[in-house]
């Protein structure tokens, strides 16, 4: 007997996703880096790498450290900016089935909503996610994600430029992380994913000189997956709007601790530099959970946690 | 074509105390891989260091029994290559690879210098092996090997072997000249220009090599290493600062390890 396979579709913000399983941006280039390595259609969602209205260069090396569990960086949002993107890379992700949504940060207010009214004219793309918690620039980033109010008008102004799927993603270094998921909701934010990357630093004893140029840098990895899973079940049980969860995934086991918690879905990040087939890999692995266990709606087991 | 893979260890031969050269069996790509180009293995232990490692292709292997696969050398400097040297025959690693961009080598040069430092021979004896097999006068190449001691001092008879001539110095004066290596290359290609300088080590010594070549207008390859995560340009975290003003960074993991000496900042 053919086993049935579970339904694994889930819909955020109108967007027709065939499983739970998205590439974090700045992890995953702009998806043609991975093309030789993973089927790209058998993707939930590709989110390609954070874009500017001007191309930027980032931060001088070095950039990465490896730390306990993880690593640190600081990219400072290395990207060809919003042109060279659609003249460039766009054409390549029209040819794959998966949708796309663009990672955007602007240093104004203004930039965001310039980006959202760039990408709204773009068929292929699904839609945009706001980055309002990069740590490692020093404008725009997580200087609007850090307080309620900058984040709500941050994400007010590209409502007003789009109608596409806006999803907001979070940043944890804050001080009350519900908070601000409850002012972007307001906002009109369709989804929310979170968490970036955790604010930290590493020092080099025998020079005693910081082992990132920018001092600081994100945290990420399977070191801060604990810290991600908590803040997406408070923000799940504090919003009606989907979230996606993100931070540490690096197996199917994780990801399902996601869904558990309240993610409708999750994004899979540091693990493609470990492992450039996880994303499949945790595709096959959730639904082997789901066959194995007789559940044939993944929906029957998001935000199930049973306390 | 780029691959990840599960590959096995074929040999695992000790060369003193800290070097060892491991040999592993691949199902492909390989044999179209460039002197130059490297591998990120991933260690597959929860212990172990989180992010792959970057080795360079030191040989390619092509056996009568046609076992294929690569070569590489290494030397103990943290946990990662630790672990990589106690493997052995039979285990199994997981390689990503071939990647970056290797030496480019174009019909006119015959007069080649390749220069060394310390395990910076890893891509060395691919890249000696390559030039042979385009043709080149094998006699027409001097490869410059140094390190600190007699013991860093590593596969002159590979270079020996095909033709090449040989020329090493040490820190210590355990062995050849009791100089630094960049000594005795300034010194031949002051009395006859190269065609072509391939270099590979510490920072130090390549920026010598660069202004080496710079003084004297010949054309320069270096062979670099950062700090990498993924290898394949997704993370870029392997920014290589550019001579340019407004400075422009480049990727080590795409655009290098190998880059022409004239476009860095030295």
């Amino acid at each position: 007997m053919v086993e049935k396979r579970p339904h694994t579709l889930i819909n955020i913000g109108g967007i027709k996703i065939k499983n739970p399983v998205m590439t974090a941006s700045g992890t995953f280039g702009y998806g043609r880096e991975f093309e030789q390595l993973v089927d790209l259609n058998r993707l939930g969602a590709i989110i390609v790498k954070g874009l500017s209205n001007e191309p930027t260069k980032g931060n001088p090396p070095p950039r990465i450290t490896e730390t306990p569990c993880g690593m640190l960086n600081a990219i400072g949002l290395e990207n060809v900016g919003i042109s060279a993107f659609i003249k460039e890379k766009l054409p390549f992700l029209k040819t794959i089935t998966t949708p796309t949504l663009v990672n955007i940060y602007g240093k104004k207010v203004s930039e965001y909503a310039e980006l959202a009214e760039r990408i709204d004219e773009i068929e292929d793309i699904s839609g945009v996610e706001v980055n309002i918690s990069c740590p490692n620039v020093k404008q725009g980033g997580v200087a609007f994600g850090a307080y309620p109010e900058s984040a709500s008008e941050v994400v007010r102004a590209v409502r007003e430029r789009t109608s596409k799927l806006l999803m907001v993603k979070l940043s944890p270094n804050v001080t009350d992380i519900s908070e601000i998921a409850c002012r972007v909701e307001a906002a009109g934010a369709d989804a929310i994913s979170l968490i970036n990357t955790i604010t930290g630093m590493a020092i080099d004893i025998e020079t005693r000189r910081p082992k990132l140029a920018n001092i600081t840098g994100g945290l990420s990895g399977p070191a801060i997956k604990p810290i991600a899973l908590r803040m997406v079940w408070q923000v799940a049980q504090a919003v009606k709007i989907p979230v996606v969860g993100i931070g540490g995934i690096m197996t199917a086991t994780d990801a399902l601790e996601f869904l558990i918690a309240g993610a409708v879905a999750v994004q899979i990040g540091t693990a493609n530099f470990v492992n450039p087939n996880a994303t499949m890999e945790i595709i096959d692995g959730i639904e082997s959970y789901l066959l194995e266990r007789g559940i044939t709606r993944l929906s029957d087991i998001i935000g199930t946690l049973d306390i | 074509m780029m691959q990840q893979e599960k590959v096995t260890v074929l040999w695992n031969e000790k060369i003193g105390p800290l070097y060892f050269r491991i040999g592993l069996s691949c199902n492909a790509g390989y044999s179209g891989a460039k002197p130059g180009q490297f591998v990120m293995i991933h260690f597959q232990d929860q212990m172990g260091p989180f992010l792959r490692r970057p080795f360079s292709i030191h040989k390619l292997i092509s056996k009568n029994d046609g076992t294929k696969g690569i070569e590489l050398l290494c030397k103990v400097v943290g946990e990662g290559t630790k672990k990589l040297s106690m493997c052995q025959k039979g285990d199994v690693l997981d390689i990503l690879g071939p990647l970056g961009t290797g030496f480019s080598f174009t019909d006119h040069y015959r007069r080649i210098f390749i220069v060394a430092g310390g395990i910076g021979v890893a891509p060395m004896p691919f890249l000696a092996s390559f030039l042979q097999a385009k043709g080149v006068e094998t006699s027409g190449c001097t490869v410059f090997l140094g390190g600190r001691s007699k013991d860093d001092l590593l596969c002159e008879e590979d270079f020996l072997q095909l033709g090449m001539k040989t020329h090493m110095t040490t820190d210590d004066g355990s062995q050849g000249d009791q100089c630094l290596v960049t000594h005795p290359v300034e010194i031949a290609a002051e009395k006859k220009r190269p065609d072509i300088i391939y270099a590979c080590g510490p920072w130090d010594m390549l920026t010598c090599v660069i202004h080496i070549a710079e003084k004297l207008n010949i054309p320069c390859q270096v062979s670099i290493e950062t700090m990498m995560a993924c290898g394949m340009g997704a993370c870029l975290g392997c920014a290589v600062a550019s001579h340019d003003e407004p400075v422009r960074y480049m990727h080590a993991c795409v655009d290098g390890p190998v880059f022409e000496s004239n476009i860095l900042k030295i």
